[in-house]
């Protein structure tokens, strides 16, 4: 772990491209900009060799801001020896480097180098709505029948030092259940959301055990909370009584160092914390919990990795990497709306029908389109966020476009969905534009179940665009699979469909080149 | 990492010089027992949800009382 003494760092330079030294020792260390730290990096663990010392790149989150002028030092994060310290000129620029947020408050990276608005720069007033906000969150978990506690980084500040830590920017809750099973353990971490928002929160549920509790602070900002849970395995044979914490902990451990709760001081306040704090930290953190490391990065054993996703994560699947797709552009109003999928439905529709459900919309450029045109449009997509541009105009503009978080790798979910289309009245189209070539088997057939329940009996149609080769899995970064057109049509009929019109079409490409094979298709459910 | 890479190479083509084909069936029934390992535990995901949808959904469509269905769907996908 981190050394005391102060490292031996030679020949250090700062350029526009990152940081040369020449060291033997791995220690952590802070990157400060005028004084104030925006980074910290391991001088070995996140450098590489190159032109005979060693190089570390500037952050991706950090290079806009590096265009002008600034008082550059690296700074030992134990010792808080200065190691080096220097005017600079970064770019071009000769303004003074603010690494800010558009308020002008200052930003700092944290352990997963995303920028935020980091403790250290908070005052005791910015910190006090985060503490009002914990406590409501462990009343409101506690009347739902969980004794939930104080985690993560929030548990390490508060045993270190009864501070919130300088480099962390949010806080962490999370319980140890009663049962012993996996299933079990979800089972209650449903009863207990659902608990939560009958009491009157929103909630964002991030896998079986974990959701998080969206709290709107006194000047009318939303923070949320995440609550992780966790339970303790069993011990069979020879095997120990095993403790899992969503999302990083599988350790040998014991439920008395859980409960009855003890109790941590953080920021002056107290909070319910485990009974024997030190034995969850070193769970956490590992033996060097103790020691501070702004850029600490969980080593979680791949038997715990794969255990905690199995049993909880399976919802998840994709929608990291949509969230992340979709993160640019979600303020951006979508361009090039009526797709021409959405001009067939007009054309056979024979013009713009009273009812559209959009399955998958992503940035509800066509759902807003259908709204437009005088049509009540559902939007359906599991990234809620996607269609945030859209979202604002459908509030100011007040047309008939109503868009629900949908996850058709959730049972609960498109089955929820399911029901309430089947249980609202007239004809409908269902659209779902590269839907079916972006999804799991499982997913793709919900998403057949979730249609046959919406359109059984209602004289309604479903209509499909999708890549259709060539196959052979994901091409290239995007994150659509080509699916052939005969392998969704025998599906779509072994679900009870008829399909009513296939057109094979090329993917228009913007350069003019050949584009891949892809296919619209109509299917309705006749009886 | 070029060297890495080129080092593991060699340890492949060395262990499967001296195993044979039964390296390479190994290596290939872990990955399966793998998979299959987490197809069961992703059932646990599965069965919660199923009692979820019984007991919060089916019930109460169960009574075919159209006000009690629309209160009890909305409340389902409010909690979700």
């Amino acid at each position: 772990m981190a050394a005391t003494s102060v490292p031996k760092v030679d020949g250090i330079r700062v350029d526009d491209a990152g940081f040369w030294f020449s060291t033997a020792v791995d220690e952590v260390v802070d990157v400060r900009f005028d004084g104030r730290r925006v980074w910290s990096f391991w001088l070995l663990r996140d450098s590489q060799p190159k032109s005979g010392a060693r190089f570390t790149p500037w952050p991706n989150a950090l290079k806009r801001f590096l265009n002008g002028v600034v008082e550059l030092s690296i700074v030992a994060h134990v010792t808080e020896t200065t190691l080096y310290s220097e005017e600079l000129t970064l770019g071009e620029g000769t303004d003074r480097i603010a690494v800010v947020n558009q308020a002008g408050a200052p930003l700092g990276l944290d352990k997963t180098n995303k920028l935020m608005l980091t403790f250290d720069t908070r005052s005791a007033e910015h910190v006090a709505p985060l503490l009002d906000s914990m406590e409501t969150v462990l009343a409101a978990l506690k009347a739902a029948g969980i004794d939930a506690f104080v985690a993560y980084g929030s548990l390490l500040g508060a045993v270190r030092a009864g501070k919130l830590i300088g480099h962390d920017s949010d806080a962490d809750l999370a319980y140890v259940s009663n049962f012993t099973a996996p299933v079990d353990v979800i089972r209650e971490s449903f009863l207990v959301q659902r608990r939560v928002t009958e009491a009157g929160f929103s909630t964002y549920r991030y896998s079986g055990i974990a959701f998080r509790i969206d709290i709107v602070e006194s000047d009318g900002t939303i923070r949320g909370l995440d609550v992780f849970g966790g339970f303790i395995a069993a011990p069979y044979g020879e095997a120990p009584a095993m403790l899992y914490v969503m999302g990083e902990v599988g350790a040998p451990f014991q439920r008395d160092w859980v409960y009855p709760l003890s109790e941590v001081t953080l920021e002056g306040r107290t909070f319910p914390a485990p009974a024997v704090p030190e034995r969850l930290l070193e769970a956490m953190y590992g033996t060097g919990w103790k020691v501070p490391d702004p850029a600490y990065h969980f080593s979680t054993a791949r038997t715990t990795v794969r255990r905690l996703s199995g049993w909880f994560r399976s919802t998840r699947l994709m929608r990291n990497e949509w969230e992340r797709r979709y993160s640019h552009v979600r303020n951006t109003m979508p361009a090039g709306a009526p797709s021409d999928l959405a001009r067939m439905v007009v054309d056979r529709e024979g013009g713009i029908p009273p009812f559209v459900v959009d399955i998958g919309a992503g940035r509800c450029g066509d759902a807003l389109w259908f709204a437009r045109q005088g049509a009540k449009v559902r939007a359906l997509d599991f990234v809620f966020v996607a269609s945030q541009a859209v979202q604002k105009v459908v509030a100011d503009e007040g047309v008939d476009l109503e868009i629900r978080e949908m996850n058709l790798n959730s049972l609960r979910s498109w089955m929820g969905a399911g029901a309430r289309l089947a249980h609202s009245s007239g004809p409908r189209v269902l659209v779902a534009r590269h839907l079916v070539d972006s999804q799991s088997d499982p997913a793709r057939k919900a998403t057949w179940r979730l249609a046959e329940m919406a359109l059984r009996g209602t004289g309604g149609r479903l209509y499909l665009e999708f890549v259709s080769g060539p196959l052979g899995g994901p091409q290239g970064r995007e994150l659509l699979t080509p699916i052939s057109a005969e392998d969704v049509e025998a599906e779509l009929t072994r679900h009870g469909a008829v399909i009513v019109a296939r057109e094979e079409i090329e993917e228009k490409v913007p350069n003019g080149e050949p584009g891949r094979p892809m296919t619209r298709m109509v299917a309705e459910w006749r009886t | 990492m070029a060297n890495v890479e080129s080092k593991e190479t060699f340890r492949t083509r060395l262990v499967r010089l001296v195993g044979g084909g039964a390296v390479d069936e190994l290596v290939k029934r872990i990955n399966d027992l793998e998979a299959e390992v987490q197809e069961n535990r992703n059932l646990n995901v599965r069965v919660a949800e199923l009692v979820d949808v019984i007991s919060e959904l089916l019930l109460p469509i169960a009574t075919q009382d159209q006000a009690r269905i629309a209160a009890a769907i909305a409340k389902f996908e409010s909690s979700l």
